[in-house]
């Protein structure tokens, strides 16, 4: 990232999201290659330039959570691949990205997450991400420690809106 | 706390035993880690499986083992911590009864790798260690010792299925009854396989991503090249769901790429890549949104190796959606010259 001045860089988005990522500080080692960029699949199809987020975040330009961009990345991790700076996590840095555009409530995109909602639910009663799994459920008990490990999660929240969900809280109420 | 990496070392294997690698595995207990897509592609499940019975080869599945959760944690439904807590669950539960975890989906093994990797940043595994305490709180204690623990150096190891059947590819041609009769078959490998890093200065074995073509050769094939092999099938981590129209243009142009070449069928090591490949109510958008219709058939390498051994047609194929994805190629190598 040398084409810009001094002045224009300014760490304290980097230094906010390297608080919850600390891997997220090597980003600052980008030379604005754009090596990620070349073949990358959200590039083919998309405005989504992972060069320029970087630069954003380096700018400390927090438009870049507002931005539908980061929604497009396939996590292919291609770009981590052909980085050549050892240590850049770029995936991370975008599924970063995407939970403080969830923080902030900018983002998909909730209503995206709707095709998430049966998932979830499958995932959370049965262990699978699909109804009728090839070798059956996951035993109740083991069902239990899935959805102890999610407490708090989006996921949970996600479930929450399941057609399942609220057949079970209606019976509760009657 | 050291945590290591649970990839299986294949060039170790290839050293020990230069001229008969399987033989590092008899004795041991292999497990089939359980992918969610296995449902609509059971032959993916029963290729490996049948494999290895026929090769005398201990192999079972894991009840407790629940799906890998990378979907959600590429959706940002859960953290890292509950995902890597979720991981060594599993883990935990497949080296309480087995020594090496085959893994038929490219997505299924990135999580595998990723969930422990995540485990090296110390906030990462404080968190997840405090998730499993609570859990273990929770249920009442153990069932066995270190079931709420993060994995420390433990025994199993991991490998993807197309790596394990390269890897004894020898032992394998003496199971198969049929060949591939010259055919031209193009190759997909998959993101996860193709972009994990971990071997780029190390694992010069797993570096090598040609081993598809390899096998198409041993087993009387002719693989063919073609311009977009090595990109993504458009999964794209769901993004076929969530942006259908921009992710089926590169399905599209790499399936029309592979039509171009005159291949005959798509040969891949991922029940997720094929999903995306095959879906026939993708292939009916595809044909709508680009005006082309294209009929190339596709296959997980574990069905085909199902086919070449000359298992019975309804083993292999898609039990559950009648579709045509594999008739022609199970027909073309198992009728007579």
């Amino acid at each position: 990232m040398n084409q810009s001045s001094d002045e224009e860089w300014n760490f304290d988005f980097l230094d906010e999201i390297s608080e919850d990522v600390e891997e997220n500080k090597k980003i600052i080692q980008c030379i604005g290659c754009g090596k990620c960029v070349g073949g990358c699949p959200a590039s083919k199809i998309s405005d989504y330039n992972i060069r320029k987020i970087i630069e954003k975040v380096l700018k400390g330009d927090k438009s870049v959570l507002k931005d539908s961009d980061i929604w497009y990345c396939f996590l292919c991790e291609r770009c981590k691949r052909v980085c050549p700076k050892e240590g850049i996590n770029i995936p991370l840095l975008i599924l970063n990205l995407r939970n403080e555009s969830f923080k902030k409530g900018y983002g998909p995109r909730y209503n995206d997450l709707t095709k998430y909602v049966e998932m979830s639910e499958r995932f959370l009663t049965n262990g699978s991400v699909l109804d009728e799994p090839l070798d059956g459920t996951l035993p109740e008990e083991r069902i239990k420690e899935i959805d102890k490990i999610c407490d708090f999660a989006r996921i949970k929240y996600v479930f929450k809106a399941s057609d399942k969900n609220n057949s079970k809280k209606k019976h509760i109420d009657s | 706390m050291v945590i290591n990496n649970l990839a299986l070392s294949i060039s170790q294997i290839e050293e020990e035993y230069p001229d008969n690698p399987i033989e590092f595995f008899r004795g041991k207990r292999l497990c089939l880690f359980k992918a969610c897509l296995e449902k609509y592609f059971p032959g993916v499940r029963f290729g490996i499986e049948n494999l290895l019975e026929a090769l005398d080869l201990e192999v079972s599945t894991c009840q407790n083992q629940s799906c890998c959760s990378g979907t959600f944690f590429q959706r940002n439904l859960i953290t890292r911590a509950q995902f890597a807590a979720l991981n060594e669950r599993n883990l935990n539960e497949i080296n309480n009864q087995a020594d090496i975890l085959l893994v038929s989906c490219n997505g299924c093994y990135n999580s595998l790798l990723r969930g422990r990797d995540f485990l090296k940043t110390p906030e990462v595994r404080k968190k997840t260690q405090e998730i499993l305490d609570d859990l273990k709180q929770e249920m009442g204690g153990e069932k066995y010792e270190g079931q709420y623990e993060i994995l420390e150096n433990p025994d199993i190891r991991i490998m993807h299925d197309l790596d394990f059947i390269y890897l004894i590819r020898k032992a394998v041609l003496n199971t198969l009854k049929f060949d591939l009769k010259g055919l031209k078959v193009a190759t997909h490998y998959g993101c996860h396989y193709l972009n994990l890093d971990r071997d780029r200065d190390t694992e010069t074995y797993l570096k090598d991503k040609n081993k598809l073509e390899e096998l198409i050769k041993l087993f009387g094939g002719q693989p063919v090249g073609y311009s977009e092999r090595d990109s993504c099938c458009g999964w794209g981590a769901s993004q076929v769901v969530l942006h259908p129209e921009d992710a089926f243009k590169i399905t599209y142009k790499k399936l029309r790429s592979c039509e171009n070449v005159g291949a005959c069928f798509i040969l891949m090591p991922c029940p997720t890549c094929l999903y995306t490949l095959s879906k026939p109510e993708f292939r009916d958008q595809i044909t709508e949104i680009f005006d082309d219709k294209l009929d190339i058939a596709t296959i997980h390498l574990n069905e085909l190796i199902a086919i070449l051994r000359g298992c019975e047609e309804d083993q292999c194929v898609n039990l559950r959606k009648k579709s045509s994805r594999i008739h022609w190629i199970y027909q073309t190598i198992t009728e007579s010259d």
